[in-house]
């Protein structure tokens, strides 16, 4: 069963939760997306290396459709987003607030 | 040598030694008779008999007959040549005469020992042997055998701890050596272990020291993450392809870690079978060798050029992170290859039974292995994965994977140990615990061995003959039922514990196939690589140059793997030492005129040791890659190869010496060297009697076996012919022998089609062993004879004859 377990990618061969999982301290990140800036591009969405985005279905100011967080827990922090964003809509935050949210389940 | 080729095309003289072998022949075979007999054929000069021909008297009259006579051939009728062949050979070498000059008759095993009651059947057959043996030293050449150098530097593949150990052994005797390993670090399966038994010193701690002397040894050129991705020559000269798959991180990595922190992307690490984590970024274990880091592109964020992230590159303070490392392709060229390969552990999630992957607390020793250890996931503590809480009670099930017919059927050798070893693990720690052994046979077959198991028993840990047929997960506290049948008290047995231990067996690599067709191998039915000999040959392989150590070969514990990589490094060493290896003259030697570069007897070369250049229109033969089995020689059709000392002309002679009178009565058998022939020995040495109709001749390999000689023998009357070879897979010449069954397939649908009774030609798979099926062959190939008439002979006679000659 591949997929993510706890924000660990595991395979077949390697099904089990890892029993430090819990204790792997990843940033989790918060994305913000100002979703008015966001002309649509959807380049955010592409290039996401975790595949954390989607379209959303909401038309924003410029009648544009930007993006909408999918699995937060996903995220990794690498900030390609921003780098790649030519609006300066989207940018990632440490999350503070540590192990509130129990994001990241497996699908 | 030059001396020794005077006797090229002078006049035939040839000599005839008939052996009385005390009273092993002349019991039986009336010796004077035969040596009267062999005296009237054509060239023979001198022809006597004599008490014991191998004796010193023997040779020295042989040495002394060559010399008077100015005899340029010698034949000795006497036992097999398997037996006396060099001794005679040296004798003749020894009065001047090349040894590719001599041929024996084998009127012992092949003839007294076994028509002990039919003495003049015996005589007249002997007569048969040693005509046909004239025939086929008056054909016979000279031959120098030709001298291969040997490059004095060595590879080993795999860097577990056999190859490790074979590296190291040639490195320090002074050759160079490269270690190629997949993995990105060096130790293999024994750096995962916690303990070795039965001394129960730890396993990294004598292992690190071997893999730290391996990253140091001026000798040794390491390298890791590689691959081999093509081999070519031979023995003494092998041209390696090696893969070297980039690392990411360059050599001025320190080690230090800081890029670790940094990477944001977490997966469960191989080394601890996944019990643990690691980071996209990562070095499998604290001892790694090279110590240094390595990016697993599969999960770094960088995937497909695209750069991402960079938070190892801004971590390394040292610059030593490049994503644009490349792959590199290294030619290597080496004499000797040591193929470590290694084995996998079998996996259980199939045998859905004992629940492996659906219930947590179901656990295989290999993962058991990383959670006692101290440096493991679990930092040593025996905690089940369901809760983290140490158990009160753990079973081991062994034989899973091994002699089942659910798994694999033969015994994987180390898991009765491990397990006994594992038991004494928890008692040391965990006195409390239950533990529970369920097995089918305990195997404690080494030294220290039984006195561990003795230990084990004594501790406390109860042994229960008899598998759990099922396990059974209580699902609110994750405990286990185990169910079955204690097979020593005949009862039912359903036992609850808190955790279970498959004790999984050892299963070839899964890319073993790969590794044998790359360096020319064969592998037994179990899948593992198979020896030369499995007595007397058991590092080497059956390809010159290359020899195999550890679980590569079969499974085995840390002991027998060091054991077997130091002797495998001495082969090698021997080799090298000599710097070079004479090659007998028994392989072919194309005849241009002839060939039509067609190329099947390169493709039907077990060694790949022909070479097609269709542009130049020319075949050529890598004599030091070629074992000299002339399945090539039987498969081409314009005898466009000569095979040195089983030539066509000689075969031919041979089956027309033997076919001249009654052959309508006669078995023409052809027997391979290593098997068939060998076993038509055994049968001679164990006295099993069958009739004395039949009469062998000797290929090295049954694929040597060209259908136009079994046609020939059709033509010449021949009342039956056998064609006998080792059994399929254990073939002496890795697969010629399925060249062999090909072609009398082949030969049986034309026998049918011209209306021929099939049965007159068999084919038999006998091993050196076989003696028994030999005889009982023979005998039920003169059952066949008994009912055969001339009507029916003179058909396959004159069918033959008419089809014969092809071209």
């Amino acid at each position: 069963m591949p997929g993510t377990m706890d924000g660990v990618d595991v395979s077949q061969k390697l099904w089990r939760k890892p029993l430090d999982a819990e204790k792997v301290k990843l940033t989790k990140a918060k994305i913000q997306i100002i979703t008015d800036l966001c002309k649509g591009c959807g380049f955010c969405i592409e290039f996401c290396p975790k595949k954390v985005l989607e379209r959303s279905d909401q038309i924003n100011k410029k009648g544009a459709y930007p993006p909408r967080v999918v699995d937060e827990g996903k995220c990794a922090m690498c900030g390609f987003c921003t780098a790649i964003c030519p609006d300066f809509a989207i940018y990632t935050v440490e999350k503070t607030c540590e192990g509130s949210s129990k994001d990241g389940e497996d699908k | 040598m030059a001396t020794e080729e005077k006797t090229e095309r002078e006049a035939l003289r040839i000599g005839v030694y008939v052996c009385h072998c005390g009273l092993n022949i002349a019991g039986t075979v009336n010796c004077e008779e035969v040596s009267h007999f062999a005296a009237a054929l054509p060239h023979v000069v001198v022809a006597k008999d004599n008490r014991y021909a191998c004796s010193d008297q023997g040779q020295e009259l042989i040495k002394k007959d060559i010399k008077e006579h100015e005899l340029n051939r010698i034949v000795v009728a006497s036992c097999s040549p398997r037996l006396h062949e060099p001794t005679f050979r040296k004798a003749c070498e020894e009065a001047g005469l090349n040894k590719y000059l001599f041929e024996m008759a084998n009127i012992r095993e092949h003839c007294s020992w076994v028509h002990l009651h039919e003495k003049e059947k015996a005589t007249e057959k002997a007569k048969d042997l040693v005509k046909a043996a004239v025939a086929k030293v008056a054909l016979l050449e000279p031959a120098t055998e030709t001298e291969v150098q040997i490059l004095r530097k060595a590879m080993v593949i795999g860097a577990g701890i056999a190859g490790i150990q074979a590296a190291l052994d040639l490195a320090d005797t002074g050759y160079k050596v490269y270690l190629v390993e997949k993995e990105p670090s060096i130790g293999g399966r024994m750096a995962q272990i916690d303990k070795t038994f039965p001394t129960m010193d730890c396993s990294i701690c004598i292992l690190a020291p071997k893999m730290s002397d391996v990253g140091r040894h001026p000798n040794i050129e390491l390298f890791t993450n590689s691959e081999v991705q093509e081999v070519k020559g031979h023995i003494g000269n092998f041209k390696v392809k090696v893969l070297k798959k980039p690392r990411y991180v360059t050599h001025d990595c320190s080690a230090c870690g800081d890029c670790v922190e940094a990477c944001p992307v977490t997966a469960p690490n191989e080394f601890d079978v996944g019990l643990a984590t690691r980071r996209a970024i990562y070095t499998p274990f604290a001892q790694a060798v090279p110590s240094t880091y390595i990016i697993d592109r599969d999960m770094c964020l960088n995937k497909e050029g695209l750069m991402a992230c960079d938070k190892c590159l801004k971590a390394c303070e040292r610059e030593a992170i490049d994503f644009d490392m490349q792959p590199e392709t290294l030619e290597l060229e080496v004499g000797t290859i040591i193929v470590a390969t290694g084995a996998e552990v079998h996996d259980p999630s199939s045998l859905l039974n004992y629940g492996y992957t659906q219930y947590p607390n179901v656990i295989t020793s290999l993962e058991f292995e990383r959670l006692i250890n101290a440096g493991g996931p679990s930092g040593g503590n025996l905690i089940r994965p369901s809760d983290k809480k140490i158990p009160d009670s753990v079973a081991f099930i062994q034989c899973v994977g091994s002699r089942s017919e659910k798994g694999k059927h033969y015994c994987s050798n180390v898991c009765c140990m491990n397990t006994i070893k594992d038991s004494l693990l928890i008692k040391e720690h965990w006195p409390q615990v239950k533990i529970y052994v369920f097995y089918v046979d305990i195997r404690a077959f080494g030294k220290g061995f039984e006195d561990l198991y003795r230990r084990a028993k004594e501790e406390g840990v109860i042994f229960i003959r008899g598998l759990p047929a099922e396990i059974v997960e209580n699902h609110k506290t994750h405990d286990l039922w185990l169910i079955g049948e204690n097979t020593l008290q005949k009862e039912l047995y359903r036992v609850n514990v808190g955790m279970a231990v498959l004790s999984v067996g050892i299963e070839p690599c899964q890319d073993s196939g790969v590794i044998q067709r790359l360096f020319t191998l064969s592998r037994t039915p179990d899948g593992f690589f198979m020896e030369a000999h499995p007595k007397l040959r058991p590092v080497d392989a059956p390809t010159g140059g290359i020899f195999l150590a550890g679980c590569a070969e079969s499974p085995k514990d840390i002991k027998d793997s060091v054991t077997q990589a130091s002797a495998a490094a001495a082969r090698a060493g021997i080799l090298m030492a000599q710097g070079k290896v004479t090659v007998e003259a028994i392989t072919p030697i194309p005849i241009p005129e002839n060939c039509r570069v067609c190329g099947l007897c390169a493709q039907v070369c077990p060694y790949n040791a022909i070479i097609v250049d269709k542009e130049r229109k020319l075949v050529k033969v890598a004599e030091a890659a070629c074992a000299g089995c002339g399945t090539c020689g039987a498969e081409c059709q314009f005898e466009a190869l000569h095979m040195r000392h089983f030539t066509n002309a000689q075969i031919t002679a041979q089956i027309d010496a033997l076919t001249e009178e009654h052959a309508d009565e006669k078995i023409i058998a052809f027997c391979c060297n290593w098997c068939s022939y060998a076993g038509a020995d055994f049968a001679g040495v164990s006295r099993m009697q069958y009739p004395p109709n039949v009469r062998i001749i000797r290929t090295m390999c049954s694929g040597r076996v060209s259908p136009a000689f079994v046609e020939h023998a059709f033509a010449r009357g021949a009342g039956a012919v056998l064609v006998a070879g080792c059994h399929p897979g254990d073939c002496h010449y890795i697969d010629a022998n399925y060249q062999t069954q090909k072609r009398i397939e082949r030969l049986w649908k034309k026998m049918e089609g011209l209306g021929i009774d099939k049965e007159r030609l068999q084919l038999l798979w006998a091993s050196a062993s076989e003696g028994e099926r030999v005889a009982s062959k023979i005998r039920e190939m003169q059952a066949t004879l008994n009912k055969l008439t001339p009507e029916e002979v003179e058909k396959s006679r004159a069918v033959f004859a008419r089809n014969h000659g092809r071209g």
